[in-house]
């Protein structure tokens, strides 16, 4: 038998990525006002790493935020919130988990394997197993999920929820669910800014190897300067053209989770009453329009709508500029909190 | 030619122009024709020449990959954005 129909009051906002999307938008729910920015700084969510010896499509994976799921553990823990989850291996019970958890009024986090999200346009649609989204009501046989890459709402179908649920493949979700089970009764906003801020400059400036943080984009710069010389332009270009889909993807515009950081920069500042944190916003902006710059070249030299200035020598430059940039921004972030601890 | 019409007139030479679209004439697109995928050889390489564009010749920002899935959809999806963009 069907479960009956219900509908949580769920305030659905858009964000730019479903994982702090979620988050922020359950913990706002819950009575806790915290903006997708937030949600990314304090989950410490900036980051950077080359792998080349990791293979994504059979070319070497470049990550520009922490991995998937390690901003939303960061980010309740230090927030005092009690997240819990769980994970299935019968579907049917996954299903009538969900269903009762909505029947009691709570909203619920699903992961889920995006392809088989049957409201995504078609075109849109790839094997990604770790999208994110809520779940907060049922009609009609189908859920009610507030999906945060879309502007409002949507309805999917039981069975389209059971598959992305269960979807197979790599980092399969396995239904896993989470759901908020305890609220602090006194966050500790600035001090979950504090260690969030903290932690991003330490990966980023002291992460050991070197792919990692600002030795990883200066390892990129160099690999990248190589493969014009040791690659055929189509392998170089094959390479190239991955690190940028990793870096915009279907087109933000530039380095997104740099602009995020600045935002939540400059949220940072009116919370921990220093003013000296606007201006490393503004530093952190101009280091995602310098990674844009990088996407718009190397999507030329790519697509061969290339200048002759336009090369992969310059592109290297680009990067090396970022690191240099970078580097300074975190010493001076992680050098104010030492400063006004 | 109305200026909705002067608006998609110039947004597909500019498409075909700046993406090098090669066998492919700007008349020959339509207003919802999906601009990514395979009637005309676009990816999301490209897309990052094309907001770039954008914020070039109509001085439009898209902001997050939420936002460019919904807009670069097709032309008149790029045509809406930019005249339904607020006023500076």
């Amino acid at each position: 038998m069907n479960a009956p129909d219900v509908a949580i009051p769920f305030s659905h906002r858009q964000s730019a990525h479903c994982e702090t999307g979620v988050l922020s938008n359950l913990l706002r729910h819950h009575g806790l006002e915290v903006s997708e920015p937030m949600v990314f700084g304090i989950g410490a969510g900036l980051f950077f790493g080359y792998f080349p010896f990791i293979r994504l499509n059979r070319l070497p994976l470049t990550a520009f935020r922490a991995r998937t799921g390690a901003i939303m553990k960061r980010a309740v823990k230090r927030l005092g919130v009690a997240l819990t989850w769980e994970k299935f291996r019968d579907p049917g019970k996954g299903m009538a988990v969900l269903d009762r958890k909505l029947l009691e009024s709570v909203p619920v986090g699903c992961r889920t394997g995006a392809y088989w999200l049957s409201y995504f346009p078609e075109r849109y649609r790839f094997h990604f197993n770790m999208h994110n989204l809520v779940v907060f009501g049922r009609r009609d046989g189908a859920y009610l999920v507030s999906d945060p890459v879309f502007p409002e709402p949507v309805l999917c179908p039981e069975e389209d929820l059971k598959k992305a649920r269960f979807a197979r493949g790599i980092m399969a979700p396995r239904g896993r669910m989470y759901y908020v089970t305890g609220m602090p009764s006194q966050p500790d906003l600035r001090g979950a800014v504090r260690r969030g801020i903290t932690d991003v400059c330490r990966t980023m400036l002291k992460a050991p190897g070197p792919f990692l943080g600002v030795k990883g984009i200066r390892y990129l710069a160099t690999s990248v300067e190589r493969w014009a010389v040791r690659l055929e332009p189509r392998q170089a270009a094959l390479r190239l053209g991955q690190v940028i889909r990793m870096q915009e993807e279907i087109g933000t515009g530039g380095g997104g989770f740099r602009f995020i950081y600045a935002a939540f920069l400059q949220e940072a500042a009116g919370l921990l009453q220093d003013d000296r944190l606007l201006t490393l916003s503004e530093r952190m902006t101009a280091v995602g329009d310098r990674w844009r710059e990088f996407a718009l070249v190397g999507s030329r030299i790519c697509k061969q709508r290339a200048g002759a200035a336009e090369t992969y020598a310059g592109l290297a430059d680009i990067l090396r500029r970022c690191a240099d940039a970078e580097t300074g921004l975190y010493r001076d972030l992680a050098a104010r909190m030492e400063a006004t601890r | 030619m109305s200026g909705e019409a002067a608006l998609k007139d110039r947004l597909k030479r500019l498409i075909v122009e700046e993406l090098n679209l090669v066998h492919v004439r700007p008349e020959e697109i339509g207003d919802d024709d999906p601009l990514f995928g395979d009637r005309f050889g676009l990816d999301s390489i490209d897309a990052v020449e094309l907001v770039f564009q954008l914020k070039k010749h109509f001085g439009v920002v898209i902001k997050n990959q939420s936002d460019g899935r919904t807009i670069l959809q097709s032309v008149n999806t790029i045509c809406a954005f930019i005249e339904n963009r607020p006023a500076a």
